[in-house]
């Protein structure tokens, strides 16, 4: 809401505070202001100077050297760079120690050696407009030496934003009768709230409220109106506040609304056929709005129609284009009523038309000043519009009840606060300012009778809540306590926490760099980048676009946009990761949420440098390599996955029957769509499937007393026999003294030259030990030996010798 | 005998000490120290010498023996000390060192979560989690947001096709653990991601980052909001960081504060940017969740608590001076490589 504080010193003594202190108040008050605007000049100093004379500037071509009329009687000389000027112009003079906009202070100073004694300004060095063409000219009748904000007035708009809770606030009288309570300051309630307002029912011909929502309707019928522009004081003050001025009916109504705060609507009471009734629109019936455009209702919108059965409102947002005043208007039918804070809020909202009055109802107003409200609009209506007003408001309905009294313990306040010593007494002091009035007072605490306005006092904790707000957290004590919650079990969320943290460290410090990608992606990028293996992703029922519509069931697709845009800016070297929640489409409906590791890399394994000019691309086992800390020392298997569009390679990890996740080489169609030049692989890892591979800390095993001897053997193989096939072999083996078995040379050549193409040779170390003495070499031959024969019975191979 | 040795040994001396290649040095040793060399044929000679005279000789053959041994491995140790020596000569120690693997990088949104983990555990805060995809009722409905709220509004929230949603903030969290919580006090942190249907801009996300803190117990009080606030947030931005409390308003705390902090940024005069909100559980908070319990472990008038909560976001491009939100969803490995 805009502000204005000359508006607001209509009601409330300011004194010396300037605009940092009130907005220092409303901030403390709870209410944020967001934007401060000094509209015209303010600085005393800027006065109405006339040029007397001027000659140029002996030392620069585009100065003039004037002497200017300060009001004083005396001329001053100031140096000028302008031309638009003659001799006798009036001018806008900022004084020595004027403080213009943008906090630029004038001195009095040499311009190129020649003296200088204040400014003459351009509209825009004053804030008064955009002109920079030279100094503003004044009109002949500009008061000589008259300060300019006081010729030409000036004002300060304050933007703020009200919390929901507070729509007391939304009017600068509310306003000001807060500012009031919480500085101290004297304010002034609007004679009209005083008035006594003359009023009879209205019959049912006249008013007929049919729907509980709306409780309390009231109307006064003015005659006679002459409907036209309005006096310069309401365009201006609405102006101000950057409301368009209609017309003077339109304007009086949006005026008391930001008087008073309660919305009002002005009708053409001949356009209503029959009375009023406030009714629910029927299903498909059509509203052409003030804005000229057909809004189509349904059963929840409130309506005020005509007793002929034309929609002559919708309650509380917006007028009929119809039925609104306008300078054929003869006769205005005022409205100033109550609605259902949460009808209007459901019909602006859904109908996309809110308005000034809307965001009041929606909030709730204040039903006691109802007539009030009325009362002053048509007695300006009147003053601006001529005519004459039927001598009692008309009124339909309750008017609905007074916030309950609340009671405030004493003890409960201190305790909820943190401040042990308050008193009563500054119990008292706070609410009493707030228009509060204690009914009933005991040693532990007393009852309080809500002021009207005040819609959101509705419990005692409200009432506290008033306390910290005006005694404010400067006076509470810090205590800072440590408190501890009894351990989770094992699987909680600290502990995942910690290792997903340890996993991010790990990554990282092998060169991985974490990424974090969206959440919500397109079912595109879903079926793109998994081919059909993993599914759809579970689609959200109001995506803000297609881009954005399925929560992500993998951190795959993430990660190959971010490979995509990598490569695309010309990263060679691609090395994500990112820990983080997946979700998954559950056959029944539903989603089951999942916290997975995902990886990509691409481009060289290692980093370029002076020492590895060309390192060599990563491939499938770089990405193995990468993850098999994770599982260490349990071995996986590798299930082959059928390739798909997405994947030319791809397998499923597991121990046992627990599945760990998967790996996969991306299509290479796919890397050179993305830029990429050399393979791309991805993984995705369960954390959790990886923590119950743990279980529970190491346990020690003694380390070996005795020495251990090493024996190669290499032998040929088929060239599709997996490595996996000989580990298992070694390992099946009963052979007491083989404690170590390493892989660590495979030799193939496609070319067939120097090793059939269809053979390959693998040579392993193996360790061999007894736990109990130093072995013989001859031990360690037998036992070599036993394990050649087993080896070359088992599976199809020949030694190398 | 005596003469002889005396000329083996200056021959020997003067030969070692013309010599640079090992294998010359090797080829010395073995000439004369070796099982066929010249010291060990004159030492043969031993046999023939005079009994009177076998004293002196052999106390010369030693003094020989010791003094060709010792310039010998003199010579030998000279010899790996320049080759030591060599090894590193002319080594430019300028060059870069070896990259290795390369430098990765943990998101600066999770350092800055960590941090903030780290501070709140400290005073005994632990961590608990809840799902993105919620109902109704753990996002608004038990945090007293009623059913006509904008915030619920289909413009502002995502809906699923069975009527759940996707959390607007981790206060949901505060709902999840005291539903569930055994007793007294309940002391958690929620870091976890959060939706709004907010089209992305420089300043927007629709997913986004939080981190919620919950305190229940018998009589948690203001003062305990604002010495634990105040703690956290001189551990996060410096212990002169200036931090204060503005009345707010959000539906489920009572008194409500949003908080800000005074920091200064380039060049620019300090000022309060506001961080966080927080505010002591709103009774209705307990009433809803304690029916949902059946018992009385958070009856409103038994317990108290605070609540706060902020965007990570928000806190990651303050601390470090990111303008454009969009950085920290696009993953630009030079963007990454500064928080290395």
């Amino acid at each position: 809401m805009l502000v204005s504080l000359n508006w607001l010193k209509t009601h409330l003594e300011l004194g010396e505070a300037d605009t940092a202190q009130i907005s220092d108040w409303l901030t403390f008050a709870g209410v944020e202001v967001e934007d401060i605007r000094v509209l015209g000049v303010s600085s005393p100093q800027v006065v109405v100077g006339r040029i007397e004379s001027f000659v140029p500037h002996p030392d620069a071509d585009r100065l003039s050297v004037c002497q200017v009329q300060d009001g004083s009687g005396a001329t001053r000389q100031v140096v000028c760079g302008a031309r638009n000027f003659k001799a006798g112009d009036k001018i806008p003079l900022a004084l020595p120690g004027a403080k213009l906009p943008g906090g630029i202070e004038i001195r009095e100073g040499k311009l190129r050696g020649v003296l200088s004694m204040g400014m003459m300004c351009s509209a825009r060095e004053l804030g008064m407009g955009e002109d920079h063409g030279g100094l503003a000219i004044l009109p002949e009748d500009a008061p000589l030496g008259t300060p300019l904000s006081q010729w030409l007035g000036n004002d300060t708009l304050l933007e703020i934003e009200v919390t929901p809770n507070r729509p007391d606030l939304l009017s600068h009288w509310g306003l000001a009768r807060e500012l009031a309570a919480l500085a101290k300051l004297p304010a002034h309630e609007p004679a009209a709230l005083r008035a006594e307002v003359a009023q009879r029912a209205a019959t049912e011909a006249e008013v007929s409220l049919a729907d509980p929502g709306c409780p309390y309707y009231s109307a006064r019928l003015i005659e006679g109106v002459q409907v036209a522009e309005s006096p310069a004081w309401l365009k201006q003050r609405l102006e101000s506040i950057g409301l368009r001025s209609i017309n003077s009916a339109v304007d009086v109504t949006n005026f008391v609304m930001m008087e008073l705060g309660q919305p009002l609507h002005a009708f053409d009471a001949d356009q209503i056929q029959g009375g009023i009734v406030v009714r629910r629109a029927a299903k498909g019936e059509v509203f052409l709005a003030l804005d000229n455009r057909e809004y189509a209702l349904d059963e929840q919108d409130l309506v005020i129609a005509s007793g002929s059965g034309e929609v002559l409102a919708l309650a509380g947002v917006m007028g009929g284009a119809k039925s609104g005043v306008s300078a054929q208007t003869k006769r205005i039918l005022l409205e100033s009523a109550t609605f259902d804070p949460s009808s209007v809020r459901r019909s602006a909202r859904r109908l996309g038309l809110g308005s000034d009055s809307s965001y009041r109802f929606e909030r709730g107003v204040n039903a006691a000043q109802i007539a009030q409200a009325s009362q002053l609009a048509c007695e300006l209506i009147v003053q601006c519009a001529g005519g004459s007003m039927e001598p009692q408001l008309r009124v339909a309905g309750a008017m609905p009840s007074a916030p309950a009294p609340q009671r405030l313990e004493l003890a409960h306040a201190r305790r909820l606060l943190g401040i042990a010593d308050l008193s009563a007494a500054q119990v008292e002091q706070v609410l009493q300012a707030l228009g509060l009035k204690a009914v009933q007072s005991d040693a532990q605490g007393s009852l309080w009778q809500i002021p009207p306005w005040r819609l959101d006092l509705q419990r005692p904790v409200d009432l506290i809540e008033e306390l910290a707000r005006v005694i404010g957290l400067d006076q509470v004590p810090s205590r800072l306590t440590a408190q501890f919650m009894a351990a989770a079990g094992g699987n909680s969320p600290d502990r995942q926490y910690d290792e997903a943290m340890a996993m991010r460290r790990s990554l990282a410090a092998r060169g991985l760099q974490e990424a974090q990608c969206l959440r919500l992606i397109s079912q595109a990028q879903v079926a793109e980048a998994l081919g059909n293996a993993q599914g759809q992703g579970a689609a959200v029922s109001n995506p803000l676009s297609e881009d954005h519509a399925v929560l992500r069931p993998s951190l795959i697709p993430g990660l190959l946009a971010v490979a995509d845009r990598n490569a695309h800016q010309g990263s060679e070297r691609l090395r994500f990761f990112e820990v983080g929640r997946v979700f998954l489409p559950l056959p029944k409906g539903g989603v089951r949420e999942e916290e997975r590791l995902g990886l990509l890399i691409g481009g060289p394994a290692q980093a370029r440098s002076w020492h590895q000019a060309e390192p060599a691309a990563a491939d499938f086992h770089d990405l193995l390599g990468l993850l098999e800390g994770f599982w260490a020392p349990q071995r996986i298997e590798l299930k082959t996955l059928p390739a798909n569009a997405a994947f030319v390679l791809a397998a499923e990890l597991r121990v046992g029957n627990r599945v760990l996740g998967w790996v996969a080489q991306v299509h290479p169609a796919r890397v050179r769509q993305g830029h990429g030049r050399a393979a791309w692989l991805v993984a995705e890892l369960l954390p959790s499937a990886l923590r119950q591979l743990r279980s529970g800390p190491a346990k020690f095993a003694e380390l070996p007393r005795f020495p251990s001897i090493t024996r190669d053997v290499a032998f040929e193989l088929p060239v599709d026999c997996a490595a996996a096939k000989v580990s298992a072999f070694f390992e099946g083996l009963s052979e007491p003294l083989l404690v170590g078995r390493e892989l660590f040379d495979v030799f193939r050549d496609p070319s067939g030259k120097r090793l059939g193409a269809d053979r390959q040779s693998q040579a392993w170390s193996l360790t061999y030990r007894a736990a109990d003495r130093t072995l013989e070499a001859a031990e360690v031959d037998a036992a070599h030996a036993r394990v050649v024969a087993a080896l070359t019975k088992a599976l199809p191979a020949t030694l190398r010798q | 005998m005596l003469s002889q040795l005396d000329s083996l040994k200056a021959q020997a001396l003067q030969a070692l000490y013309t010599l640079t290649e090992e294998a010359a040095i090797e080829a010395f040793r073995v000439e004369y120290l070796g099982k066929k060399g010249h010291l060990t044929s004159l030492s043969a000679g031993m046999r023939d010498v005079d009994p009177a005279l076998k004293r002196e000789v052999g106390a010369k053959l030693n003094e020989v023996r010791e003094a060709i041994t010792q310039a010998l491995s003199a010579k030998q140790e000279a010899l790996q000390a320049a080759k030591d020596a060599a090894a590193v000569a002319g080594l430019d120690i300028t060059l870069p060192g070896r990259p290795g693997a390369g430098q990765g990088s943990l998101h600066p949104l999770t350092q800055v979560r960590d941090q903030a983990v780290r501070i709140l555990r400290k005073l005994g805060f632990v961590l608990a989690e809840g799902p993105e995809v919620e109902t109704a009722w753990h996002c608004f409905d038990a945090l007293n947001t009623p059913e006509d709220h904008p915030a619920r509004h289909p413009s502002d929230t995502f809906y699923m096709p069975d009527g759940k949603l996707l959390r607007t903030h981790t206060s949901s969290v505060q709902i999840r653990t005291l539903e569930s919580v055994k007793s007294l006090p309940v002391r958690i942190i929620s870091p976890g991601a959060a939706y709004r249907r907010d089209e992305i801009d420089a300043t927007h996300l629709s997913v986004f980052n939080q981190i919620e803190a919950l305190y229940v117990a018998d009589e948690v009080s203001l003062a305990d909001l604002k010495g634990t606030l105040e703690f956290f947030f001189k551990e996060l931005l410096g212990s002169g960081t200036a931090v204060r409390f503005r009345p707010h308003f959000f539906p489920f705390t009572e008194p409500s504060f949003e908080i800000d902090v005074k920091l200064e940024a380039k060049g620019r005069e300090a000022r309060w940017i506001e961080i966080a909100g927080c505010g002591m559980v709103d009774p209705a908070v307990f009433e809803a969740v304690s029916r949902t319990r059946g018992d009385e472990l958070l009856h409103p008038e038994r317990v108290s608590g605070f609540a706060f909560g902020m965007g990570l976001e928000r806190l990651t491009m303050i601390l470090h001076g990111i303008g454009d939100i969009r950085h920290l969803i696009e993953n630009d490995s030079r963007f990454l490589a500064q928080f290395a």
